[in-house]
């Protein structure tokens, strides 16, 4: 059996999606025909928005509304402008403000190095990040890339990129999960965090 | 260490396999190209989840199942240490994706927990004797590094971590390096990539200095017996960049190996090989940059085997060979149950056919206190009557296993 054109599209584009198969595609197309028509349309005049009504911050390249740049982070007298936290994507500056332990500023880069993947430091928003740098009222600069090799990488390239600009650079710390068990800990993470012990 | 259950679907020619064992010996008897090796291999898949005897994870599912919709093989096995009981189990799926493109799924689960492949080596341990590792031997040197590197990443975890470390900024900085070749850039870039494979290969090098030092004290006691003290084995490591002759070679290219130069590579820090490594990545950069490759390191290290300051790869005879590397196997045995206080499970294919008599009993008396031996012969009367008399044997025929006792198959 042949489904309908408008089905089918629709299935596709859902396939498309990270963590959508086949059946979950199928079901929540076959569920948007059975809701009311207002419901559907809503959803797709969200997805319209979703380019249309948005844009990187012109600071820190965070994602914003069309109508609010810079973003209300970088708006935010209330904020430390001293404080700048570099991490690889929107949704980790997400995470670290759930920390609530942050009260600076963000870089959002898009992205780690990966000469694999054809990703130089070009394609990312260092050189926007040392140009922020260099105009000066930032004092210290937290590097909170992914500790993956590519993190680190990253966080390297840049820790050398900010050389010389009297802006102090830090890394985050690497180390045990908070309310995990010492004996269930992976022999890699428990060998980083004996290495980054701090003094009681 | 033993295997308590064995289970297998659609591996290999075993539709359907559910047997369990014994501790000690066990004898796989049976004609040729019925699943003896391949009941050896699904034990030793349990170790690392890869193959040595596949060059692709395919070949492993039964080729019946292949031709069905979505084909699988699952092995399962209960396995038994001082530590208490543990579930292992593998399956391997071959299927294909939304897009219609085939693709190869591996799921390693420990105690009905799935984990990494990665985070199998260790948990379950094995040693396996076949007689095409004599490739080791007389093979290509990454034949011999991929041997090492195997024993080693059983017996030694932060070792099994610099292998994967390596490798992994080797690849980035291979694709870094054919970039610059190719479309040029700046060559300060690979700063970032210099940095952690320095501290990977350093550790890396330092492993197998140590690994291979302690190895070679085992095995040559246990060669001399071999060759009823004829021969003294010698293990030499050569490292691609050696700390020992920084500046080394001007293009840093695989030398001609001075066979008879000792040099004691564990007397090194880890620090101290760092940093030189690194200022060898640095001082070869426009080299590397001109090749797109990465030119010394690790990925190129060198084993030789010499018997009375002969090498082995070069001048021995296949006898010596097999001498060789079977001194090698059993001092790995013993290596690894030194580093991990637990005999491996020892799955031996058809190694007593390269021995004459005397040796094979020797080789079994070695064997004796091992917590469970596996072997296979096509001929069982190739093998000491002792052993015969105590092991427990299978009959292996066209994928099924049947307890065997060498009387019924003569009446």
């Amino acid at each position: 059996m042949t489904l309908p054109k408008p089905v089918s599209r629709l299935i596709e584009q859902f396939q498309r999606l990270p963590g959508v198969g086949p059946k979950t595609a199928s079901r929540l197309v076959y569920h948007l025909l059975r809701v009311p028509e207002e419901q559907a349309r809503n959803l797709g005049e969200a997805l319209l928005d979703l380019h249309a009504q948005t844009r990187f911050c012109s600071v820190c390249f965070n994602i914003t509304d069309v109508s609010t740049d810079p973003c209300a982070v970088c708006r935010d007298d209330k904020r430390d402008g001293s404080l700048l936290c570099v991490v690889e994507a929107p949704l980790d500056v997400q995470a670290v403000e759930r920390a609530q332990g942050f009260h600076g500023r963000y870089h959002v880069l898009h992205g780690a190095i990966s000469p694999v993947e054809g990703i130089g430091p070009e394609n990312l928003k260092i050189g926007e990040l040392v140009e922020r740098v260099r105009k000066g009222g930032v004092q210290e600069v937290i590097l909170a890339t992914n500790p993956s090799m590519e993190g680190e990488a990253t966080a390297m390239y840049i820790h050398r990129a900010l050389q010389g600009q009297g802006v102090r650079v830090t890394r985050l710390a690497r180390g045990l999960p908070v309310g995990g068990d010492l004996e269930y800990t992976d022999e890699t993470t428990l060998a980083k965090a004996l290495e980054g012990r701090s003094a009681m | 260490m033993r295997i308590v259950r064995l289970s297998l679907a659609n591996f290999r020619n075993y539709i359907r396999l559910e047997t369990a064992f014994p501790r000690g010996a066990i004898l796989l008897a049976g004609p040729n190209a019925q699943g003896k090796t391949s009941l050896l291999e699904a034990v030793y898949l349990f170790t690392h989840a890869r193959s040595p005897l596949a060059d692709n994870d395919r070949q492993l599912i039964n080729f019946l199942a292949l031709r069905e919709e979505q084909p699988f093989a699952r092995l399962e096995a209960e396995v038994e240490d001082s530590n208490g009981p543990l579930r292992l189990e593998l399956r391997l799926f071959y299927e294909r994706t939304t897009a219609g493109e085939p693709r190869f799924r591996k799921d390693v689960l420990v105690n009905g927990v799935k984990r990494k492949p990665s985070e199998l080596p260790g948990v379950f341990r094995a040693l396996l004797f076949l007689p095409q590792e004599l490739r080791v031997v007389e093979g290509a040197p990454s034949d011999r590094r991929r041997h090492l590197d195997e024993a080693a990443a059983q017996a030694d975890p932060p070792y099994r971590t610099a292998m994967w470390d390596y490798h992994h900024a080797l690849t980035q900085r291979n694709a870094l390096l054919r970039a610059l070749q190719e479309g040029g850039g700046d060559p300060s870039q690979l700063d970032v990539w210099d940095e952690p494979l320095a501290a990977a290969g350093s550790a890396l090098l330092l492993g197998r200095a140590r690994a291979l030092a302690e190895i070679e004290t085992l095995a040559a006691p246990l060669h001399r017996r071999l060759t009823h003290g004829l021969e003294t084995l010698h293990i030499r490591y050569h490292p691609a960049w050696d700390p020992s002759r920084p500046a080394g070679d001007a293009d840093g290219l695989q030398h001609e190996l001075p066979i008879d130069a000792v040099v004691d590579h564990t007397k090194w820090k880890a620090d101290q090989v760092r940093g030189m490594f690194l200022d060898h990545l640095r001082a070869t950069r426009d080299q590397a940059v001109r090749r797109g490759l990465t030119i010394a390191g690790p990925h190129r290290d060198e084993v030789r085997f010499l018997a009375n300051g002969i090498d082995l790869t070069t001048y021995g005879s296949r006898g010596q060979a097999r001498t060789a590397i079977l001194a090698l196997k059993l001092a790995e045995v013993e290596w690894l149950r030194a580093r991990g206080g637990e005999w491996p499970v020892l799955l031996l294919d058809e190694v007593f056919s390269e021995l004459d008599m005397r040796r094979r009993e020797d080789l079994l008396a070695d064997l004796a206190c091992a917590d469970q031996v596996f072997t296979t012969a096509s001929d069982p009367e190739m093998l000491p009557a002792g052993y015969r008399e105590c092991a427990q044997a299978w009959w292996v025929e066209g994928g099924t296993l049947k307890p065997y006792s060498p009387e019924t198959e003569k009446s």
